[in-house]
């Protein structure tokens, strides 16, 4: 196949394509560990929330129930009208779901900043020991540095 | 799209026309995206805009104006405003669930990044180890020269020292 532009990076993507099409797979980032496969009941269930709430499905099914309340309620379609222009009731449910999502999508934002603040804190720590390994690398260096140094003072008092 | 398409998992037809980001997540979550996170994108990007706010904002002064002031001889929806109220619960019922629709790409998004970040995290510390590792090989090699040299050093000096 003509892709040899570069399969690695597709390899990566693919892989990461996997992982976002099972969202209960295993994580390796600690921060997802913490996060999801050692989330408590409650942060589970505003994810579910949020989820089902923040789907086309929930979008779609909320328009088709719309339309029809409108048109039955309108044209007096099927049944006996129970709620006439201009729809008092349908307001007060439209209403009502909206008092449900603002908190829903309060739930689902503190999640996300609460795991933005663990994602720096595990920054941190790598940052830490990444500056270790440096640190241990630039000492390794030096040692080598002083001794190739001795080594050349000691063929110049050879060659002196 | 008559060539023969080896592995569909591996290579969409998508991914080898985009290619436009560089970095996986963004390859995975822009150039990849499907059709209903293409739209997910488009609604909370209209929404979230000035145009929008600025053009319900005039709506909603037009609606209220021709029905109060008295010129305007075809009103629809008299003070107070019910059928008004009944579209702006309408747009806040949408508003809700895309707000949470592009939150949870964007959590998704956060969550694939990690993984990613993890991935490279480990491929970087076995590259700095190895790094270390080769530095130590090297010190102890240079140590070993220099002892050899010192040795043939005091192998010769007892016969120059003396005199």
């Amino acid at each position: 196949m003509a892709q040899a532009d570069a399969p690695e990076s597709h390899a990566i993507v693919h892989r990461l394509r996997v992982k976002h099409r099972n969202p209960n797979s295993d994580h390796k980032h600690p921060v997802n560990v913490a996060h999801y496969d050692d989330a408590p009941l409650s942060a589970r269930i505003a994810d579910r929330l949020a989820a089902a709430m923040g789907s086309w499905p929930f979008i779609i099914t909320q328009s088709a129930l719309l339309l029809i309340w409108v048109a039955i309620n309108f044209y007096g379609l099927f049944v006996k009208r129970w709620d006439p222009y201009p729809f008092i009731l349908l307001n007060l449910l439209l209403s009502l779901q909206a008092t449900y999502a603002g908190p829903i999508v309060l739930l689902a934002g503190n999640r996300q900043s609460q795991k933005d603040r663990i994602t720096l804190e595990h920054a941190a720590d790598e940052a830490d020991k990444g500056e270790e390994h440096i640190t241990r690398i630039l000492i390794e260096i030096k040692k080598n540095t002083d001794l190739t140094l001795q080594i050349l003072s000691e063929l110049e008092a050879e060659s002196a | 799209m008559s060539s023969p398409l080896a592995d569909m998992e591996i290579t969409t037809a998508r991914e080898r026309v985009a290619a436009k980001h560089k970095h996986p997540v963004n390859q995975l979550f822009h150039d990849e995206a499907t059709l209903g996170e293409r739209v997910a994108d488009k609604a909370s990007a209209g929404i979230g805009s000035w145009w929008f706010l600025g053009i319900q904002s005039a709506l909603i002064v037009v609606w209220v104006f021709v029905n109060t002031v008295e010129f305007f001889t075809h009103k629809w929806d008299l003070y107070p405003f019910i059928l008004l109220n009944l579209m702006f619960s309408i747009q806040a019922a949408f508003t809700g669930p895309v707000l949470l629709l592009s939150g949870n790409r964007q959590a998704q998004k956060d969550r694939l990044r990690l993984e990613h970040t993890a991935e490279v995290a480990e491929t970087a510390e076995k590259a700095t180890l190895q790094i270390l590792e080769e530095i130590e090989r090297n010190t102890e090699t240079t140590l070993k020269v220099l002892e050899h040299l010192k040795k043939r050093r005091d192998s010769k000096s007892p016969a120059g020292a003396p005199s």
